[in-house]
């Protein structure tokens, strides 16, 4: 039997999600499997045979993964031997020259470096901040480094030569030698064409340490994968790569799996119209945050991983970490809140699988929002006892009720939470006020309307599939590239031929994978950032803007959004700091023929329970099932809503409605 | 409600406090202009009390921080409460008022809540220039204060009204590069501007009342938590002593000395013995003074004190006046905020060897480093500053070998890439390397320094040197050997070497080269007690 089946699936680090669409009869399915830890291609396997489907009956598989994130977190990496311009290969061991904490002397203040002392190897030749060669790439210096290389039986090699961003000639003349000699070679004017060594010198080392990882990964699943199967994977700036662009850069896949949840939270905003969407993807270790507007979503190349700097276009995610499973603790008189994680394993006290600390997930139930009588997922079944028994040490600490303890449990997960919404709204000059907050993840919704309240906004969105989100994320995203480029060009003199020159050169390396995949040059969508910022800051303010770029418009552009932003703008020279461009396929389908599965018959509450919303008394409140609820009816709080994955909490005094896509929309009003 | 304030909201109001703080320094770093502000982060930001007393800070230089412990507090003898209105921003730099040095100018906002004067944001930032006799307001020889620059008393540039633009005139009229020093202050006053925004919400939310109990009872725990900290030292007189290599006019050490007395659960730190007011710019404030002792005691007993107000109420520091660190207000003292401070640190650390060596480490790069180059870019024709400073090796601690190239203690300023000093400097960098081999021999090795090469590519530039550690090395401790000290050699063009002193002011011309050669941290522990 053949299909024409479009497989998202989202590989997390506990339980992976799959999202199926029938595109001829619009049929969807969707489950929650546990990940088989190490082995993607066994929890993709797991995933398919969840929804019943073989690897013939797939069009299209296309995925997030956590592969790169956590061999980059969890430093297992392959060995790298690091190229470098002479007198600069102790770049990487020097760094920035900072200390990580300012007080504590017994951590050490630096990580070492990505490429020990010996794997470290210079050449000569040198070029200036313009390009310009001042000596010229040594051959007999060359020919040394590459004895060397083999010497040390290198997998994979990074090329960082200083200034390559502004002219690639050695880089590409080193790796010509070096072809054929190495599988793997990554060159830093491709991962990233950008000014400051140390940044790109760890990013093009991190790209080159993933290669071996990630080659090994998709010659695998392409093996796999029947010749009818196109597979795509998704990157960390929120769209779709080939598996030929990822083996070519696979740090692009660093945040493939928060990236998902937010392309997919985009598709939601532009979907429902809703000008400026907060996504709130709470999980059971971390909180992922992204500002959407207009549909588009925030893209940052500043970002670091587990302390290395990565200058990959990256959705402008803010990621703390802290979730359902955050355990709380007494410190010094004080409720603090996470870090520390029960994880999946042993998991909250409620789970019963050997955890006794208290955390966010044990507060939810004691508070009544989460079930003990209905499993999760069908299977995991939680018990009160156990949640009630690990708050107690904290309620007999202040002499106060357990319920009590555990409103301030989850009061302090919120404040924890309201820095990471803070960070995206109000630090880029945004009120919040303005915006809609998109829920999701296990624990989001049960914890969306106090943390709207307290921002101010008055709409919550808990979208279709807000548990699988993610994976909904990989099925409705395009194929698309995004880079960034150094320019560095002064609005007194402005060289639109040079600036088209540059802007040609990244539109080609883009639209390479696009043309190859049979997208004719026409189609392809482009969207153009430039980085601006006055003669003497650092920081560029982001513009987007579109070809040609034209210097008048920009500066008028530029002055209102540094106004908006800082509250003051000057007449003096400003610099075009740097270029990013976004090249995308047009999108191949619309995810808005997929049926939903929901009943919508009966409307009534399935039972009720006594949930504590900070009042003296707990109060007794309905639960409905989410399948079951009719169309634009409005629930009014409290209530709690479910299925089989997650809780939605209608505060007191809030009201909630489903739309006829199965989206939830929660009226926040006030607390009663 | 009445009474206490619950412990769940303490921790959402201290939560949302910090966050403020942070996010001010993240205003600044964005929109200053100063290379310092931008590329290296030399900037502070501070929320304080109605009263001055700090309620919370950014994550920071604990140097800044130290300082506007007492900045508010000393602002608000000459600036009575009664003049501050809603929407001021307040500048000033003079050291004698809860200051360090000049170049660190302070926006100070008074934030009201219905019409009751309730906290200060405070914002500081490192100028790049702020007048005096050498561009980049560092003048190794100055013998005097008024040499180091305009000395700013409490002036307010804005009120709710906007800037006031005859003062901020008359400022900008006595800075070199008086656009980019304004895209500085802007950037403060928007810091501040964000913090007023920000409170004056919390104040909505949970009143002035409450906030104010919040605040106090975040002072108690803190200093609950020191004194409990403190008690964990052994009780005892201790005497510690390090040296400067010279004051810049002189060529001869410069003593710092402390007595501490640890009384369980507090501490007094004494200085008088440290030697007399040095005619050069080493001197330091009692202000910076007491920075040092509050980053040295966290540092070693309590890292994990949220710093406030609270947390060095069981401090007594004392200072002599006229001495090095309590110097006649018309003592130079531009060096002495990131030298002298690292060598108070020294002193404490050196004195608390005997009792509580496990909790140290070794000496390590206690001076900025600092290669302040300037000049006119013949591409650009625009006249430019770099300062730039050098970190070095760790000292080794009893646990482990030193970090190698990294600030310690006082100071954490980044390095600037080379790539960002070739496209907006005349100047080339020609090697960076590690000075293998500097780090101090011992059973754990010291951490080991750089090596950076300058090459001037401008027809004439000038460079000032402000470092340390040149001639009295880094300390080992339990028997480490010292770490190699600093070096800088002037190769000129012609090949002549010449070896620069630690406080200098020199011409350099195309071709010319500098080479920095950073010290090494000191070793901990005997050399033969290393593990193979």
């Amino acid at each position: 039997m053949t299909g024409a089946w479009q497989v998202g699936v989202d590989i997390g680090g506990t339980f992976t999600d799959v999202i199926a669409v029938d595109a001829t009869t619009g049929a969807v399915r969707a489950a929650k499997v546990r990940t088989a830890v190490g082995d993607p291609l066994a929890s993709i396997d797991g995933a398919l045979s969840a929804v019943h489907l073989s690897w013939v009956e797939m069009t299209d598989l296309m995925h997030g993964t956590t592969m790169a994130t956590n061999a980059i977190v969890e430093d297992k990496l392959a060995p790298v031997v690091l190229v470098c311009t002479e007198g600069f290969s102790d770049t990487l061991a020097i760094a920035r020259q900072n200390r990580r904490e300012l007080y504590r002397l017994d951590v050490p203040p630096k990580l070492p470096p990505l490429v020990p002392d010996d794997r470290r190897l210079e050449v000569e030749g040198r070029l200036d901040s313009e390009g310009r060669e001042i000596r010229p790439l040594s051959q007999d210096s060359v020919d040394t480094a590459i004895r060397r290389v083999k010497e040390l039986g290198a997998e994979a090699v990074a090329v960082t030569f200083l200034h390559s961003y502004a002219n690639p000639d050695h880089e590409e003349a080193f790796a010509a030698a070096l072809d054929g000699h190495v599988p793997h070679i990554a060159l830093s004017h491709r991962m990233n064409p950008e000014a400051r060594e140390y940044a790109r010198m760890s990013a093009t080392v991190l790209n080159a340490a993933l290669m071996p990882l990630t080659a090994g990964y998709l010659d695998r699943l392409l093996g796999r994968a029947s010749n009818r199967t196109r597979i795509h994977l998704f990157h960390s700036a929120g769209g779709m790569a080939s598996p030929d662009a990822i083996r070519g850069q696979p740090l692009a896949l660093a945040l493939s799996g928060p990236a998902a949840g937010v392309a997919a939270s985009s598709r939601v905003a532009g979907a429902l119209n809703l000008p400026k969407v907060i996504s709130f993807d709470m999980g059971g270790t971390t909180t992922d945050v992204c500002l959407i507007t207009d549909a588009t979503v925030q893209i940052s190349s500043e970002r670091s991983l587990a302390g290395r700097p990565i200058r990959q276009p990256m959705v402008a995610v803010e990621s703390i970490g802290a979730g359902g499973g955050s355990i709380a603790r007494l410190e010094h008189g004080a409720i603090r809140v996470g870090p520390d994680s029960a994880g999946a394993e042993p998991g909250p006290a409620c789970y019963g699988l050997g955890g006794e600390k208290p955390t966010v997930t044990d507060a939810n139930l004691v508070l009544g929002y989460l079930s003990d009588t209905r499993p999760l997922g069908g299977t995991v079944r939680i018990q009160s006892a156990a949640a009630r028994a690990a708050i107690a040490p904290i309620a007999t600490r202040f002499g106060i009720s357990i319920e009590a303890a555990a409103r301030g449990i989850h009061r302090v997960a919120n404040a924890n939470m309201m820095r990471a919404l803070r960070r995206v709204t109000v630090e880029h000059g945004v009120d919040a006020r303005d915006c809609a907050l998109l829920a999701f993840g296990g624990a989001g919704p049960m914890h969306a309307v106090e943390l709207a309240r307290e921002l101010g906004i008055s709409r919550v969105v808990v979208p279709q599939f807000s548990s699988m989100f993610s994976a909904l994320g990989c099925l409705s995203a395009d194929l698309s590239y995004a880079q960034q480029q150094t320019v560095r060009m002064p609005s007194e003199a402005w060289d639109d031929h040079r600036l088209e020159g540059l802007r040609r050169t990244l539109l080609d390396r883009l639209s390479l994978p696009l043309v190859s995949a049979g997208y004719a040059l026409g189609q392809l969508n482009v969207e153009h950032v430039a980085g601006i910022r006055y003669a003497g800051q650092s920081y560029a303010v982001e513009i987007p803007c579109s070809a040609p770029l034209d210097v008048h418009r920009l500066e008028v552009d530029f002055k209102a959004r540094h106004q908006r932003l800082y509250g003051f703008a000057t007449d003096e020279p400003w610099e075009l700091q740097s270029l990013r461009l976004r090249v995308s396929a047009p999108p191949r389908r619309a995810l808005n023929g997929m049926k939903s599965q929901a009943g919508r018959t009966a409307h009534e509450p399935m039972g009720e329970s006594l949930c504590s919303f900070g009042g003296l008394q707990p109060v007794r409140t309905p639960r409905f099932d989410r399948d079951g609820l009719e169309v634009d009816r409005r629930i009014a709080g409290p209530a709690v809503i479910e299925d089989d994955w997650s809780t939605i909490v209608v505060n007191p005094g809030a009201a909630a409605w489903a739309d006829a896509h199965g989206h939830l929309h929660i009226d926040v009003g006030a607390a009663e | 409600m009445t009474g206490e304030i619950d412990p769940f909201t303490v921790e959402v109001i201290r939560n949302s406090l910090t966050a403020i703080a942070e996010e001010m320094s993240l205003v600044v770093m964005r929109s200053a202009r100063s290379p310092l502000l931008r590329e290296a982060g030399d900037l502070s930001s501070a929320l304080t009390d109605a009263t001055g007393e700090l309620i919370a800070q950014g994550r920071d230089i604990p140097v800044h921080v130290g300082v506007m412990c007492a900045t508010v507090r000393e602002f608000l003898k000459r600036v009575p409460q009664g003049r501050l209105a809603p929407g001021d921003v307040w500048f000033l730099n003079l050291p004698e008022i809860g200051g360090n040095h000049l170049p660190d100018v302070k926006a100070v906002r008074p934030i009201f809540s219905n019409g009751r004067l309730e906290a200060f944001a405070v914002s500081l930032a490192h100028w790049a220039d702020i007048g005096g006799a050498r561009p980049g307001s560092y003048v190794p020889d100055a013998t005097d204060a008024w040499q180091e620059g305009v000395r700013i008393s409490p002036v307010r540039l804005f009120t709710a009204e906007g800037p006031d633009r005859e003062k901020l005139d008359f400022l900008l009229a006595n800075l070199r590069g008086p656009e980019e020093r304004e895209g500085d202050i802007l950037a403060q006053m928007a810091a501040t501007r964000a913090a007023d925004e920000r409170l004056t919400a919390l104040f909505a939310r949970y009143g002035a009342a409450t906030l104010r109990k919040t605040t106090a009872a975040l002072h108690d725990a803190s200093e609950a938590q020191m004194r409990a900290a403190l008690a964990e030292l052994p009780r005892g007189t201790y005497e510690g002593e390090d040296w400067l290599d010279d004051d810049g006019i002189i060529d001869r050490p410069v003593a710092v000395r402390v007595k501490i007395d640890l009384a369980g659960e507090s501490a007094t730190f004494d200085f008088s013995a440290s030697d007399d007011a040095v005619q050069g710019p080493l001197n330091t404030t009692p202000f910076a003074t007491a920075a040092s002792v509050f980053y040295a005691v966290k540092a070693i007993a309590g890292p994990d004190i949220q710093p406030n107000g609270g947390c060095y109420r069981p401090l007594t520091i004392k200072t002599r006046p006229g001495s090095l660190l309590d110097p006649p207000h018309d003592r130079p003292v531009v060096g002495g905020n990131h030298e002298t401070t690292q060598r108070i640190v020294d002193a404490i650390f050196l004195a608390l060897a005997p009792i509580v060596p496990e909790r140290l480490s070794a000496g390590g790069p206690t001076t900025s480093g600092l290669l302040l180059f300037s000049g006119r870019d013949p591409r650009t024709n625009r006249w430019t500053t770099l300062y730039e400073v050098h970190g070095g090796g760790e000292g080794a601690r009893c646990d482990r070998d030193g970090a190698s190239v990294v600030r310690v203690h006082m100071s954490n300023v980044m390095n600037t890439p080379a790539e960002v000093i070739e496209a907006e400097y005349p100047i080339r960098i020609e090697r960076q390397t590690l000075r293998r081999g500097s780090g101090g021999k011992g059973g754990h090795r010291g951490g080991d320094g750089q090596v950076r090469e300058y090459r001037i590519l401008a027809p004439e530039m000038r460079l000032t040197t402000m470092f340390e550690r040149r001639v009295v090395p880094p300390y080992g401790l339990c028997g480490g050997a010292p770490g190699a000290p600093f070096r800088a050699t002037l190769v000129r063009r012609s090949g002549e070497e010449v070896v620069l002193p630690g406080k200098t002011h020199v011409v350099l011309y195309e071709g010319d080269r500098v080479v920095l050669e950073s010290c090494g941290g000191g070793g901990y522990g005997a050399p033969s007690a290393r593990a193979i």
